[in-house]
């Protein structure tokens, strides 16, 4: 039985968007994740990074391959998915979870790059086939975060892998009846201007997507549910700009606006005046709006009059996840050093709040040693403590003018260990801007 | 072009207004200079007294060493974060034992300046901190605090 045109459309998008959504869909899980495995932080990371390393290396042959059989491909592509998916979700050690995420980028590889070719076939032309691609993939990336706290906080961060399955699965229907040609000549070259570009926006994005999550949650100790609603303002702007900003012409004006307002979001958020989920919002309006933009023109311009469409799919898959992987790896360490030199002057600023405090004399020594034993237990669970609940009697004003005090200097500290990465994150979105303008006279755009 | 310039004006503007607001300043509070002489408030009660000269031998004890008070507090927390601080500033058992000595000895003399402490007192304390040793003197203030 064929389904109708219109929900194999939205069958192949929700594929498309469910995959590249998973690119960094466990970032609100992670704290839950790390406290259930018990393991540092840079073996945490790969949770994230060999997803993305997977789907990078493995784009482009996926994409050759998909150009022969893209029914089987994607067939294929999203049975493997959904099995490393519950591989995932009952892994039992942090070595399965890592493997299963590996897994799952192989095989989510060649579901994106099948489902171009079979969107051509469904769309009817390559252009419209490209625009539902590129918006999916858009809608994936964006909502990612937000759509994997919602999950963790109501269901435990397991269920982000159990409920991609059985949706995956369902998309299986749009085999029977698909048509997609099968592509003799040769592929021909990359757009390498618009895959650099690409590449160094996508790393830029990790500020956004992995930096700010963690921010929010082991910083600013939000709840994933509250983090998530946070970090929805980031897709909806993504969204809203996508829809828009088709209308700016020549798109690589829309490409280099993006890439601005990624910059100027990100360069912001490493400029907060406070700590506070209010203050990232403005910053997350700006960096989603450069995102749909720039997501949008640079993967249209990476397909436009290319026939190997699958293939060309492949580059820019390739380059948007290499791109992620390069932005972890670059971003993290700066992050991390960000959080030791922070420690540091935050042991210090709070002593200094404690000695000048009002609180009997005596017990000055006492409050100092329960926070640096707090501060230690914090390092372990790489989670900023309490300060109210470590010092407790909050019936007495000294010591609420203390807590109140001790819990600025905290959140400064916290603010200010992020900055660095989100302005290298935003040196990263202008450098995009090289590639950019380098590549505005491509034919086909 | 248009797009590029509305861009350009947005992210500059939202970038200028946080810095404007103090987003490049926003950090831990900077620490006091040791060296620097403090006010002394008038304290009520000896224990208000205590702690006077308790900050004011931190103060001495850290002028001295080139570091910051906080840093001394810190060190203080146990046996081991004090090994570990002497032996990074290259300090003997002694020297730590002179240097607590001079602290205290400042933080007294500031005392009486202020007129927190009476000659008389002054003398019982100074003569009481001359005959405690120092690492008993340590651990009574970690007791207390605790």
């Amino acid at each position: 039985m064929e389904v109708e045109i219109r929900p194999r459309v939205f069958l192949l998008g929700l594929t498309v968007g469910i995959v590249l959504a998973d690119s960094s869909v466990v970032t609100l899980a992670l704290p839950k994740i790390l406290a259930q495995y018990h393991v540092e932080i840079t073996t945490l990371a790969w949770v994230l990074a060999s997803f993305n390393l997977a789907l990078a290396l493995a784009a482009v042959p996926a994409a050759f391959l998909a150009r022969r059989r893209p029914d089987w491909v994607f067939g294929a592509g999203i049975v493997v998915f959904s099995a490393a998916s519950l591989a995932c979700a009952f892994a039992p050690s942090i070595d399965v979870l890592i493997g299963g995420r590996a897994v799952q980028g192989v095989a989510g590889a060649a579901v994106v790059c099948a489902a171009l070719d079979l969107l051509t076939d469904a769309t009817g032309s390559d252009a419209s086939a490209a625009r539902v691609w590129a918006f999916s993939g858009i809608l994936g990336a964006a909502f990612g975060p937000a759509a994997g706290g919602f999950l963790t906080q109501l269901l435990g961060w397991e269920s982000i892998f159990v409920v991609q399955a059985p949706v995956m699965l369902v998309a299986l229907v749009v085999l029977p009846g698909a048509r997609a040609a099968r592509v003799r000549e040769p592929a021909g070259r990359p757009n390498i201007a618009a895959n650099l570009a690409l590449f160094v926006v996508s790393g830029s994005l990790v500020g956004a997507s992995f930096l700010l999550v963690l921010l929010l949650i082991n910083g600013w100790r939000l709840e994933p549910l509250e983090a998530g609603l946070v970090v929805t303002v980031l897709p909806l702007a993504a969204i809203a700009a996508a829809r828009l900003g088709g209308r700016i012409t020549p798109p690589w004006a829309r490409a280099a606006s993006g890439a601005i307002l990624i910059a100027g979001g990100s360069a912001a958020l490493g400029w907060l005046p406070h700590a506070g989920a209010a203050w990232t919002i403005a910053p997350q309006l700006a960096i989603g709006a450069g995102l749909g933009l720039a997501l949008s023109a640079l993967t249209e311009r990476a397909l436009a009059g290319r026939s190997a469409q699958a293939v060309h799919g492949g580059w820019t898959i390739a380059a948007r996840h290499a791109g992620i992987f390069l932005g972890l790896l670059l971003l993290t360490p700066i992050f991390t050093a960000g959080l030791e030199r922070n420690e540091e002057n935050a042991l210090a600023a709070g002593t200094a709040v404690v000695l000048d405090s009002e609180i009997p004399p005596l017990a000055k020594v006492g409050v100092a040693r329960d926070i640096l034993v707090a501060v230690d237990e914090a390092n372990r669970e790489v989670q900023i403590p309490s300060v109210s609940e470590v010092i407790g009697k909050q019936d007495d004003p000294a010591y609420r003018d203390l807590v109140s005090k001790l819990q600025e200097q905290l959140d400064r500290a916290v603010t200010n260990a992020f900055s660095r990465s989100f302005l290298v994150a935003a040196a990263l979105a202008l450098l995009a801007l090289v590639p950019i303008l380098l590549g505005r006279r491509d034919v086909g755009v | 072009m248009r797009a590029l310039a509305w861009s350009t004006a947005v992210a500059a503007g939202l970038v200028a207004v946080y810095l404007a607001l103090g987003g490049a300043s926003y950090a831990p509070a900077k620490v006091a200079d040791p060296c620097a002489p403090r006010d002394w408030t008038q304290p009520h009660g000896l224990a208000e007294v205590g702690n006077q000269i308790i900050l004011s031998t931190l103060d001495g004890v850290a002028c001295k060493l080139g570091v910051s008070r906080e840093e001394v507090v810190l060190a203080f927390e146990s046996n081991d974060t004090l090994r570990r601080f002497a032996s990074s500033h290259g300090i003997s058992d002694d020297e730590l034992e002179q240097l607590v000595r001079a602290g205290l000895e400042r933080a007294i003399v500031d005392a009486e300046r202020a007129d927190a402490l009476s000659p008389t007192f002054a003398r019982l304390i100074r003569s009481l901190v001359e005959r405690i040793p120092v690492d008993r003197l340590i651990e009574l203030g970690r007791l207390l605090g605790s």
